[in-house]
């Protein structure tokens, strides 16, 4: 009797987890898509300004290059509602504790973009007493931008990779 | 709007905040604010997240070496910040610059004092809720930057002005260029003035805010847009002329308000001069050779130096220290932002908080360039 009754269980189970997959096939690939197509076309920066690279983020927004066209807003809002950290260049052994505490207050998904030579490597700066080295210690990064500063175009290059990068994240959790 | 409790640190209506490091507008940096209500009791500014050590670097790289990490402190400004090291070094180093050379290191300056206040009035305007401002000076900026782009070959950071001269000639073309910049920006500053500076709503939000007085600015020791502002005629450029301001005719505009209408309207003013001191120097601008040939590490005589020059900001000096060796011993920058910082404090009591952001912003305060 008990027996029977496992092997009914283990059936619907199976059955349970064979529609699962079929769900998980048919609308699952679909909403992973449609979740990460709405996330990448509407970024929306933190207005946290490192250093110099701040000044390039400007003319990017401004109106010949207009950021906006790409989707990402030149934002003033909450940490709360945004969803992008532009590392706009030199992180010192000061800001260091407060970027990463940005950081952590975003909410899921998040994604981060290092501009600058500074923020990738140290840059100029790499033998000065109080820059980091590179951002990579304190909090990941997913596009990095070269230059030193990079022109506003390298700037809205870096952001439509990383809209490529969303639109082909694996899980609807966007990462 | 005078507020009745004065600070204490037990009342309890006292309430403090900290604005930023992350705030609208300018980040890296803080201010620690004491609010009653709506009213600023008292504030400190706390600086240093953006210090770099650019004086230190200075003493272990060469003189040539140097050129490039100066300018990055004050990026939108970048050839006035090397402007009054290439003197000081041209000084100790007993150079002669050709004329050439002199007349291109103005017209660069200048260039770049108008990219400056650029930046500065579209901010200014977002701060003061005119959204139309930034786009307008964002966008004409560019065309400044595309002049000074074909000169110097990079955006922001051209490394121009070199100790011995500029690093290049000006190209074929430019000059033709320039001259159409000029015009056309003096048209565009017509307009600047009918939709920002005579705007009703912009007199109404920024007349009587923040205002430092002359005794007060020449206490705290302001200088540039925000001394002019106060009424206080202070331009290096007419002061002490150095490179060839002397062969230039220009004024030096003062406005005696001393708000923070006063100190954004100073830029424009500084602007029309701009354009016509590159005006002249494009229309005479003599032949020969434009730098003077140096070593890859030039041997600098001991000795030491002082010289300042006028940036877009203010009074831009520096104090360079030589042994002998081909490194200097001290390199000392004195910046304007950090001149202009002392009035922070002064002027950000018994405002609104509403107002913290066009009188911060009004002192052209670029905290990278006052932690160096």
């Amino acid at each position: 009797m008990v027996v029977a009754q496992q092997q009914k269980d283990g059936a619907f189970q199976l059955l349970v987890g064979k529609i699962d997959d079929v769900l998980q096939y048919a609308i699952g690939d679909p909403m992973r898509y449609l979740a990460n197509w709405g996330r990448l076309y509407s970024l929306w920066p933190v207005h946290l300004e490192t250093a110099c690279c701040s000044v390039e983020i400007g003319a990017a927004a401004g109106s010949r290059f207009d950021m906006e066209r790409f989707g990402a807003l030149e934002a003033f809002g909450s940490l709360r509602q945004c969803d992008l950290l532009i590392v706009m260049g030199t992180v010192t052994r000061k800001l260091a504790p407060r970027l990463k505490l940005v950081y952590d207050q975003m909410a899921e998904p998040k994604w981060v973009i290092a501009m600058g030579a500074c923020s990738i490597t140290g840059g100029l700066y790499f033998d000065s007493y109080n820059v980091l080295r590179g951002i990579d210690d304190v909090i990941p990064v997913d596009v990095y931008v070269p230059g030193c500063p990079p022109r506003a175009e390298a700037f809205l290059q870096g952001l439509v990779l990383l809209q490529e990068k969303i639109r082909r994240a694996p899980s609807l959790s966007g990462r | 709007m005078t507020v009745q409790a004065e600070y204490s640190p037990d009342a309890d209506r006292i309430m403090s905040v900290s604005l930023g490091p992350q705030h609208p507008g300018a980040g890296h940096f803080r201010i620690k604010l004491w609010l009653d209500g709506d009213y600023v009791v008292r504030s400190e500014p706390d600086a240093g997240y953006v210090h770099r050590g650019e004086e230190k670097m200075g003493e272990y790289r060469n003189y040539i070496q140097n050129v490039p990490h100066l300018e990055r402190p004050v990026i939108l400004d970048s050839s006035n910040i090397l402007f009054p090291y290439a003197l000081g070094v041209d000084e100790l180093m007993n150079l002669k610059v050709p004329q050439r050379g002199q007349y291109l290191r103005v017209i660069m300056s200048e260039a770049n004092r108008i990219i400056s206040h650029m930046y500065f009035i579209a901010i200014q305007g977002l701060f003061l809720g005119h959204t139309t401002l930034i786009t307008w000076c964002m966008g004409d900026r560019d065309f400044w930057i595309d002049f000074a782009e074909r000169i110097g070959g990079a955006r922001v950071t051209f490394a121009y002005i070199i100790p011995g001269g500029v690093r290049n000639d000006i190209p074929p073309g430019a000059i033709k260029k320039g001259l159409e910049t000029c015009d056309w920006f003096d048209k565009r500053m017509d307009e600047y003035e009918k939709i920002f500076f005579q705007n009703p709503m912009v007199h109404q939000r920024s007349d009587g805010i923040g205002v430092l007085s002359r005794d007060d600015a020449i206490a705290f020791g302001a200088t540039g847009t925000v001394a002019r502002a106060s009424g206080l005629a202070v331009d290096v450029r007419k002061d002490e002329p150095y490179s060839a301001y002397e062969d230039f005719e220009f004024k030096t505009p003062v406005m005696t308000q001393g708000d923070v209408y006063a100190r954004s309207y100073v830029a424009l003013l500084d602007m029309r001069e701009s354009v016509k001191i590159i005006r002249q120097a494009l229309k005479k601008l003599p032949q020969g050779p434009v730098r003077l040939k140096l070593g890859p590490q030039p041997r600098v005589p001991a000795g030491e130096v002082y010289s300042r020059t006028e940036a877009a900001r203010g009074e831009m000096s520096y104090y360079i220290v030589s042994d002998g060796s081909p490194r200097p011993y001290r390199l000392k920058i004195g910046v304007p932002s950090a001149k202009n910082l002392g009035v922070l404090p002064h002027l950000l009591r018994n405002v609104h908080v509403a107002d913290i952001p066009p009188i911060y912003w009004g002192l052209n305060y670029w905290p990278v360039e006052s932690d160096r």
